[in-house]
C-alpha cells in the first residue's frame, strides 16, 4: 500500500543449447518482465526466433482467419488439456480447413448467383407490365425498337408523325415500347425527347416478361434457401469446433510467444543474456525454476537498479484487494513511479468521499447501487468488475451524505420551517447558527437552504484536500532528492497558508497583522528558493484551487434542481395533490419515472468526473508525476487450457 | 400640470439578472474554452489512447471559470 512493489533487475545468462528451456520455465512462470535488448552500440546480436516459429505462426494465422470466418467470441470454456489438444490439432485444423473451405466456396458461388439474379431481376423490371415476348423486341430491319420510360401519353404527337406504328404504353408505370418504321425513327425520337424519355436496356431473354419473372423470383427463392442451408452448416461447425479452436488459438499463441522471445534477447555466438525485472520477494522463486529447468547450467545473478534505471522501473501495484479497483483511475492517469507514493490508497478514500458529497441522494445511491451490483453480477469483463466496484464505493458514500442531507430522489426527507418533508412528522432539528442569515445548521442538512455555509465549507474541505496532496509531495521530494528540496519546494506551501491565516486572524484584530505579512514573505522566499519563479506564479492557484471545490455544493445543487423539477412536473402540475386518480396519474408516473432515469445518468458522469477532476488537477498536481512502465511479465494467463 | 410616472425596477430582478449574467456568459467562456481543448485532446487520444488522463485533465481546466461564475451567482442572490 502506498508503495509499488519493491522490483529487482535480474540477468539470467547460459549456453545456447539451454535457451529454449529457459524460455520455457520463465514463460510458465510467468513473472519475469524482459528488458527489451538493443543492438545499439553493443557487441552482442539480437537471437533468432526458434526453428518451430515460421511454422506454428502459420497455424495461429489460420485458426484465427477460421475464427474470425465463423465468428467464434471469447466465452468461458471447460478447459481443455494442452497435450489433448496438440496431438488432435493438426489433423483437426486441416480437417476444420478442408470442411469450411468447400463451405465458404459453395456459398461465394451462390452469394455471386443471388446478385446475378438481382441485377437481371432489375433489368427486367420496366418490362413487367407490357405482355410481350422478349425475342419481339429485337432482330428487325426497317423496325427501329424504343424501349422505356415516359412522363406523359406520347401516342397523340407520334400520330401526327406517322400512322405505321405500334405503341404499347403502361399509363401506371409510365414504361413505353414503340415500333415504328426506321425512317421515321429520327423524328419519332424528337418527339420523345421532349416527353422526358429515358431509355431501358432490354434484357437478353426470351419469353414474356411476367412470366420471366416468377421464374427468376422462383431461383431467387432456391438459391436463398440454399445459403441459409450453409450458413447453419457454417453454424454447425462452430458450435463443433468452438472449444478446439478458442484452446489452440491460445496453445498457439503461447508457442510463437515463446518462439519469438530470442528477439528481445542478447546473443553471443554460443550464449545467451536476459535481461529484466521481477519482484524481489519472487526472486528466489524464479531462481529456483529456472535452475530447476535448466539443471543448474543458467545463472540467475541480480543486478544493481542504477539511478537512470530507476525511470524504467517496471511498476507493478501493491495494494490490498480492496483498493485495487482504484488502480483503473491510476492508470487512466498514468502508472506512478518507481520511487513515488502510489495514491490508490488515497483516492479509495477521497475519490468516493467527494463523489458521495456532490450526489448525496438516498434514491440515487440505492438505485446505483442496485445497478452496480446487478451489472456486477451479469457481465463477467474483467474491464468493467473494477469500475462497477468504483460505483459502489461511491453509492456506499453518497448513501452516507444522502442520509446526511436527507434527500431521497431530490425530494426532502424532513420538514424545515414550514415546507414539508417527505417524511410526515420530521422535522429538521437546528443545531448551530451560521454567520450567514437564515442559514441554520440542523439535522438534515439542506443544502438548498445552506448555500452559503455549504460553500465556505467546500473551501475547506478542498484545503484539507490540499494540503493533504502537498504533504504527499513532501515525503515525495524527500525520497527523491532530500529533505532540503521538501522543505523548499512543497514545506513553503504549508509556510505561506499559515501566513495567510494570520494575516486574517490580524485583519480581525486577534493579532498583530505585521506577524501574518512576515510569515507569508518567508514562505514566498522559500519557494522562490525551491521552485524559482515559478513559484510565485503558482500562488494564485492556492485560490483558485481551493475555489475550485465549491463545484462540490455547486454540481449537487444542480442535480436537486433537475430532480426536484422532475418531481414538481410530475406530482405538482401533471397529477396535482388530492386530484383523482386517472389517466393523469399514469402520464406522471411516466414522466417521473423517466426524468429520474436521465438524472440517474446524469449522476453518475457528473458527479464522477467532476470528483476524478477534484482528484486530477487539485490533488494530483500537487505531487504527483505519473508516467511509470507497467510490469508486463513474459508469460500467459491461460484461460481456455489448463496444465495438469 | 405635469404628472411624472416613475418606473422602479425591482432591485432583486436586477440581482436575479446580474446573477444570471454571471452563469451565462462564464458558462459560454468555458465552453468556448473546452471546445477547442476538447477538440484537440480527442485528436492527442486517437493517435495515443493513455493520454485520456492528461486530456480530461487539461479539458476541464477551463470550467473553473464557470464555477467561479456560479459562486459569484450564489453570492449576489
Amino acid at each position: 500500500m502506498l508503495k509499488p512493489k519493491q522490483m529487482s533487475r535480474a540477468v539470467i545468462v547460459g549456453h545456447k543449447n539451454i535457451l529454449e528451456e529457459t524460455v520455457d520455465a520463465l514463460h510458465k512462470a510467468n513473472l519475469f518482465h524482459i528488458e527489451d535488448f538493443n543492438e545499439d552500440g553493443s557487441d552482442l546480436k539480437i537471437g533468432k526466433p526458434f526453428e518451430s516459429g515460421s511454422e506454428v505462426s502459420k497455424k495461429l494465422v489460420k485458426i484465427r482467419s477460421i475464427a474470425s470466418l465463423l465468428g467464434v467470441k471469447d466465452v468461458a470454456v471447460e478447459k481443455q488439456c494442452p497435450s489433448e489438444v496438440c496431438s488432435q490439432l493438426d489433423s483437426s485444423l486441416d480437417k476444420l480447413d478442408d470442411e469450411l473451405g468447400v463451405l465458404a466456396e459453395k456459398k461465394h458461388v451462390l452469394e455471386n448467383e443471388l446478385k446475378e439474379i438481382g441485377s437481371s431481376k432489375k433489368d427486367l423490371l420496366p418490362f413487367i407490365n407490357i405482355d410481350l415476348d422478349l425475342d419481339l423486341y429485337r432482330g428487325y430491319e426497317n423496325l427501329a425498337v424504343f424501349a422505356g420510360h415516359v412522363k406523359e401519353n406520347v401516342e397523340p404527337s407520334i400520330s401526327k408523325i406517322t400512322s405505321s406504328y405500334e405503341l404499347y404504353h403502361d399509363q401506371h408505370s409510365g414504361a413505353v415500347v414503340l415500333f415504328v418504321a426506321r425512317d421515321k425513327a429520327a423524328d419519332v425520337a424528337e418527339v420523345l425527347a421532349g416527353a422526358s424519355f429515358k431509355e431501358s436496356r432490354v434484357p437478353v431473354l426470351s419469353g414474356v416478361p411476367s412470366r420471366l419473372l416468377a421464374d427468376i423470383e422462383q431461383k431467387e427463392v432456391d438459391v436463398t434457401r440454399k445459403i441459409e442451408a450453409i450458413n447453419t452448416e457454417i453454424e454447425a461447425l462452430k458450435l463443433k469446433y468452438a472449444d478446439f479452436i478458442l484452446a489452440s488459438n491460445e496453445l498457439l499463441s503461447i508457442e510463437v510467444q515463446k518462439s519469438e522471445a530470442p528477439l528481445r534477447i542478447a546473443t553471443t555466438e554460443s550464449s545467451f543474456l536476459i535481461d529484466g525485472w521481477l519482484p524481489t520477494e519472487q526472486y528466489v522463486e524464479m531462481e529456483r525454476t529456472v535452475n530447476a529447468a535448466t539443471n543448474g547450467r543458467a545463472f540467475v545473478s541480480p543486478l544493481d537498479i542504477t539511478k537512470p534505471d530507476i525511470k524504467k522501473v517496471p511498476i507493478e501495484y501493491d495494494n490490498p484487494k480492496i483498493i485495487s479497483p482504484l488502480q483503473e483511475i491510476m492508470n487512466l492517469y498514468g502508472r506512478p513511479t518507481y520511487k513515488e507514493i502510489d495514491p490508490s490508497a488515497l483516492i479509495f478514500i477521497t475519490f468516493p468521499l467527494l463523489y458521495g458529497m456532490i450526489l448525496g441522494d438516498i434514491g440515487y445511491a440505492l438505485i446505483l447501487l442496485t445497478l452496480a451490483l446487478a451489472i456486477k453480477k451479469i457481465v463477467s469483463s474483467d474491464a468493467v468488475k473494477p469500475l462497477m466496484n468504483i460505483l459502489i464505493y461511491c453509492q456506499v458514500s453518497t448513501l452516507f451524505f444522502g442520509i446526511l442531507y436527507g434527500e431521497f430522489l431530490g425530494f426532502p426527507l424532513a420538514g424545515y420551517h414550514g415546507y414539508p418533508g417527505l417524511i410526515p412528522g420530521f422535522e429538521t432539528i437546528d443545531l448551530l447558527a451560521t454567520p450567514f442569515p437564515g442559514e441554520v445548521i440542523g439535522f438534515p442538512l439542506h443544502r438548498t437552504h445552506l448555500v452559503m455555509t455549504f460553500i465556505v465549507a467546500t473551501v475547506l474541505v478542498g484545503l484539507l484536500h490540499l494540503n493533504l496532496g502537498y504533504a504527499v509531495g513532501f515525503i515525495n521530494e524527500k525520497r527523491k532528492h532530500g529533505i532540503s528540496a521538501a522543505i523548499f519546494e512543497k514545506g513553503s506551501w504549508f509556510v505561506v497558508q499559515f501566513g495567510i491565516l494570520l494575516t486574517v486572524l490580524g485583519y480581525l484584530e486577534m493579532l498583530p497583522i505585521v506577524a501574518g505579512i512576515v510569515v507569508f514573505l518567508i514562505g514566498v522566499v522559500m519557494l522562490v528558493k525551491g521552485e524559482g519563479v515559478k513559484g510565485p506564479i503558482e500562488l494564485p492557484s492556492l485560490l483558485s484551487n481551493s475555489l475550485s471545490y465549491t463545484r462540490i455544493i455547486a454540481v449537487g445543487l444542480s442535480s436537486i434542481s433537475i430532480a426536484s423539477t422532475v418531481n414538481l412536473i410530475a406530482f405538482g402540475m401533471i397529477w396535482p395533490p388530492g386530484s383523482p386518480i386517472g389517466g393523469m396519474t399514469i402520464f406522471a408516473i411516466v414522466v417521473f419515472l423517466f426524468g429520474h432515469a436521465l438524472n440517474t445518468a446524469l449522476s453518475i458522469i457528473a458527479p464522477g468526473l467532476h470528483a476524478l477532476r477534484l482528484q486530477y488537477v487539485e490533488f494530483f498536481g500537487k505531487f504527483y508525476e505519473g508516467g511509470g512502465r507497467k510490469y508486463d511479465p513474459f508469460g500467459y494467463i491461460r484461460k481456455y487450457t489448463e496444465e495438469k | 400640470m405635469v404628472t411624472e410616472t416613475v418606473t422602479m425596477m425591482d432591485p432583486s430582478g436586477l440581482k436575479a439578472i446580474g446573477a444570471a449574467l454571471a452563469v451565462g456568459l462564464t458558462g459560454f467562456a468555458s465552453a468556448y474554452a473546452e471546445k477547442e481543448i476538447g477538440t484537440a485532446a480527442i485528436g492527442a487520444m486517437a493517435e495515443n489512447e493513455s493520454l485520456f488522463g492528461k486530456g480530461l485533465i487539461l479539458t476541464v481546466i477551463p470550467e473553473t471559470i464557470v464555477i467561479f461564475g456560479l459562486v459569484v451567482a450564489l453570492l449576489m442572490l
